[in-house]
């Protein structure tokens, strides 16, 4: 049974590494929006396996279903993909830069983590929806109040700024 | 070399490739793409914490939540100001669209 968790692990790091990496290294806009679809999956396939399906399942209503439609929506909206034909020439001194501040903040963070070994345990606990939801309505009720004023202000302010002012 | 240790890394791959991807790109919805990996990456990051540690994985799990309900008003605002963009430059690269020349 451990093994097979392990193999599951590892498959879901490839999927969600691989696309990220493809979602990085692609021209084309909409082939690197496809490695994201890829990568959030990825994600919420680690989630099923630390025992939090309800994230796991909020992964792929949130990001799958929605932020990624958004995305989807710009892109053929700005013609995006239509730009991607003319070759863009990135220089590679760029290139070098980019992979470095990429590296250098991961691999720090990951010195600190590997140097610095916490108490863990192999088991991860459960926690069922209804405690999640007790606990939003509960001691973390103000946030709950919080996000949705954050959400509301951001859908009114896209829906301002989509506005065509009249001239 | 525990399994805590291994998500953490996977979740700083994360990381890693989305700094990389925002660089590099040159049009707005590219670097945004690159957010939303990283993003995630700290999400992944914070279930660990909270499911592989003795840390409450209630907490951790509603942090998530949050993170996940910030980033779609993120990406919600961020293609409202591209299309804007868009409509003001008839461009989304991020070379175009400045106004001020230095």
């Amino acid at each position: 049974m451990d093994t097979m968790a392990y193999i599951a692990f590892g498959f879901y790091t490839i999927i969600c590494l691989g696309g990220a990496l493809w979602a990085v290294t692609r021209r084309s806009l909409v082939r690197a929006f496809a490695g994201l679809v890829t990568s959030l999956l990825g994600v919420a396939g680690l989630y099923f396996l630390l025992a939090a399906p309800f994230i796991g399942l909020m992964q792929i209503l949130i990001y799958v279903g929605a932020v990624a439609v958004l995305i989807f929506f710009a892109i053929v909206i700005t013609g995006a993909s239509r730009e991607a034909q003319e070759r863009i020439t990135t220089t590679k001194k760029k290139r070098c830069l980019a992979v470095l501040a990429g590296l250098i903040p991961a691999s720090f963070l990951a010195m600190a983590i590997t140097k610095y070994s916490l108490v863990t345990n192999n088991t991860p606990p459960q926690v069922s929806m209804e405690d999640l939801g007790r606990a939003l309505l509960g001691p973390y009720g103000l946030v709950f109040e919080l996000i949705s004023v954050v959400l509301f202000a951001a859908m009114a302010g896209a829906v301002l700024l989509g506005f065509k002012r009249r001239q | 070399m525990n399994l805590f240790i291994m998500y953490q890394l996977v979740a700083l791959g994360m990381l890693g490739l989305g700094l990389y991807g925002m660089l590099l790109r040159r049009r707005l919805i590219g670097m945004l793409i690159g957010v939303e990996l990283m993003l995630n990456g700290a999400g992944l990051s914070i279930v660990t914490t909270a499911q592989l540690t003795p840390a409450s994985a209630q907490l951790g799990q509603l942090g998530t939540l949050l993170v996940m309900g910030l980033a779609a008003a993120e990406a919600t605002l961020v293609l409202a100001i591209v299309i804007v963009i868009y409509r003001r430059f008839n461009t989304i690269e991020e070379q175009k669209i400045s106004t001020l020349k230095g």
